[in-house]
């Protein structure tokens, strides 16, 4: 029987309900971009930007990942493969069914961030969680100020979303679109470096950045932008821990006393202060 | 007036409570203590705390989420159907009440509610049973808790020696004494008062001073003879944490959650490698600032209530009550 959108909030949040994979995009050697639908054709849920979804091939596991985007009758969900599950994911072909359950977690500040000039920066496949928020900027592209992109990858093959990247998004007015390599290799006559030097360089004036990427960019680029004196609350980035239940319950997501789950993904400096350094 | 019965004549209300409920008494299987259905000739263990806590009740050590077949492309996925009876529960100690009241935060607040726990919980009724002598590892007052008053009880009894009296508190309980009502005697009992306690603990300002102890060195000096091994969670009536996984035979499966613990390396750990709580020390501290601190923050209660388990059982000694003493005096 098909589950239609509305019947997803009278069942039980921890069992998912069947899917299908409707299209499956190879972003990068590691990297795929899955689009998935109900049986019936519809979204599964809707999700604001920032948000989670639950995803599972049963027999092997499920696990959480964020969503990239969505459209009308799918969400997409791109993952790049690091371990047991995403493996077999990566094997799986066009009408795979699949589990979903969600949305779940807080998502994006999307009505603090209307009005403003945004930076979105985004390393390897952190630009996934962000770009939900980017395609929502430019669906709705006149609630929000000016729009800059800076996204790094290891080498140009490892570059998510190129077509976004190269064309798509390099046609959306008043927003800017930057890209760096760490090496220097054939083919590219791009910027090489990594990304937080490459905001120095770039020294945006936005009013809210988000970023999200690899521990150790998000790192040594917190200080790049507290040079640039944004406040803490301006500095918005989103986390991943281990998820099970992806309501609260289970406990192991936490950092502190908040569930990254629930309370997060999305985070302020702000809030980040307030909980240890344990991500 | 109080509703007062012998002793000897429990198993005989027990068992008439028994034909219309389902009816859960603490009794000692097999040389340890816990929560079971009655049935004739049960040993009941009414002189102590049981061993293991009333959670599982509510939060089975292992259950059954959903089952699923997968076939090639396909996938099918099955609700399991719940038990509908309704389930007395006798005989619950008033830390064991509190720990019902803090996994109802955990699984009944904050935006969802756990259908598999509040099922259990909404077909619950709670006889709460009053303590008269402490166990040695006993300090359920040091956290604020009544001894004699189980939090949230549909029904308070009391010890009294050689009887048991009954109090009805919610009109679901009531009901439930109506059905044995013949069974009672009427009469003005006084309640004993409750012995002094061996072990106590002072935990006034601690979940506010553990605010700035995150780096302090006492973690190193606690965690340091901890083994990981967890028998203190398990056997915590409020440690609630779960893990979620697939027991798979073929193309079936079935999705269970279980009993897991902050102890375990494998509890952080992410696919490729990535762990946030490195070592016994950051998991051991976890732990304690969870239940001391996190959960306060969360919840506005401690996730401790003095039952003691964790310190008998512990094979190591790590005392809480110790550990509050070593917060104190940092």
């Amino acid at each position: 029987m098909a589950v239609n959108v509305e019947d997803v909030k009278k069942i039980n949040p921890l069992v998912p309900i069947k899917a299908k994979v409707t299209r499956i995009v190879q972003e990068t050697p590691d990297v795929k971009t899955f689009h998935i639908s109900t049986m019936d054709d519809q979204k599964p849920f809707d999700p604001m930007p920032g948000q989670l979804g639950m995803l599972s091939l049963p027999l092997v596991g499920e696990g959480m990942f964020s969503i990239t985007n969505k459209g009308e009758n799918h969400i997409e969900m791109a993952l790049k493969e690091v371990g047991q599950l995403t493996k077999a994911l990566h094997e799986i072909e066009v009408g795979q069914e699949v589990g979903i359950r969600g949305p779940y977690g807080n998502g994006f500040p999307i009505d603090y961030c209307k009005g403003k000039d945004l930076l979105i920066i985004g390393g390897g496949i952190g630009l996934a969680p962000v770009r939900s928020l980017i395609m929502h900027c430019i669906k709705n592209r006149d609630d929000f100020g000016k729009l800059t992109v800076v996204y790094g990858a290891r080498s140009k093959s490892d570059l998510c979303f190129q077509e976004d990247l190269f064309e798509n998004w390099t046609k959306v007015p008043n927003m800017d679109v930057f890209v760096t390599i760490d090496r220097e290799e054939e083919g590219w006559d791009g910027h090489v470096g990594f990304v937080p030097a490459y905001v120095e360089e770039l020294a945006p004036k936005p009013q809210v950045t988000v970023l999200c990427g690899p521990p150790i960019m998000i790192k040594f680029t917190l200080p790049s932008l507290q040079k640039m004196n944004f406040s803490d609350q301006d500095i918005i980035t989103t986390l991943e821990m281990r998820m099970k239940c992806g309501i609260g319950k289970c406990g192991r997501c936490n950092i502190g006393s908040c569930y990254v789950c629930l309370d997060g993904p999305v985070f302020t400096m702000e809030q980040l202060k307030d909980l240890p350094p344990e991500y | 007036m109080m509703k007062t019965i012998l002793k000897a004549k429990l198993p005989e209300m027990l068992e008439q409570l028994a034909k219309e409920y389902k009816v859960l008494v603490p009794a000692k299987l097999e040389g340890v203590s816990r929560f079971a259905a009655y049935r004739e000739n049960l040993e009941l263990a009414l002189d102590e705390n049981v061993t293991m806590p009333p959670k599982d009740i509510f939060f089975p050590q292992t259950e059954e989420m959903y089952k699923f077949a997968a076939k090639d492309q396909s996938l099918e996925i099955e609700e399991i159907p719940q038990d509908e009876k309704l389930q007395v529960i006798f005989g619950v100690r008033s830390c064991d009440m509190k720990s019902i009241d803090c996994l109802d935060q955990v699984f009944l607040t904050k935006g969802f509610s756990d259908p598999f726990y509040q099922d259990k919980r909404d077909r619950s009724i709670l006889i709460a049973l009053s303590c008269v002598k402490p166990m040695e590892s006993c300090f359920c007052t040091s956290m604020g808790i009544d001894p004699q008053k189980g939090q949230g009880a549909d029904i308070q009894a009391y010890d009294l020696g050689e009887k048991l009296a009954f109090e009805g508190i919610t009109e679901r309980g009531q009901e439930v004494l109506n059905k044995v009502s013949g069974m009672f005697a009427e009469e003005d009992a006084a309640i004993p008062p409750m012995g002094e306690f061996n072990l106590t603990a002072n935990v006034e300002g601690v979940p506010e001073k553990l605010k700035n102890m995150f780096d302090h060195s006492i973690w190193d000096d606690i965690s340091r003879k901890c083994l990981n091994c967890s028998a203190c969670a398990y056997v915590c009536p409020t440690c609630h944490c779960f893990d979620i996984a697939s027991e798979v035979r073929g193309e079936d499966g079935v999705k269970i959650r279980c009993w897991d613990c902050c102890m375990f390396d494998e509890y952080t750990v992410m696919a490729g490698g990535h762990q946030p709580r490195p070592g016994k020390k950051e998991r051991v501290r976890n732990r304690f600032l969870h239940k001391l601190r996190y959960f306060p923050e969360r919840y506005n209660m401690l996730l401790c209530t003095g039952c003691g388990r964790c310190v008998v059982k512990c094979p190591v000694n790590l005392d809480i009550t110790n550990v509050i003493k070593k917060i104190k005096e940092a």
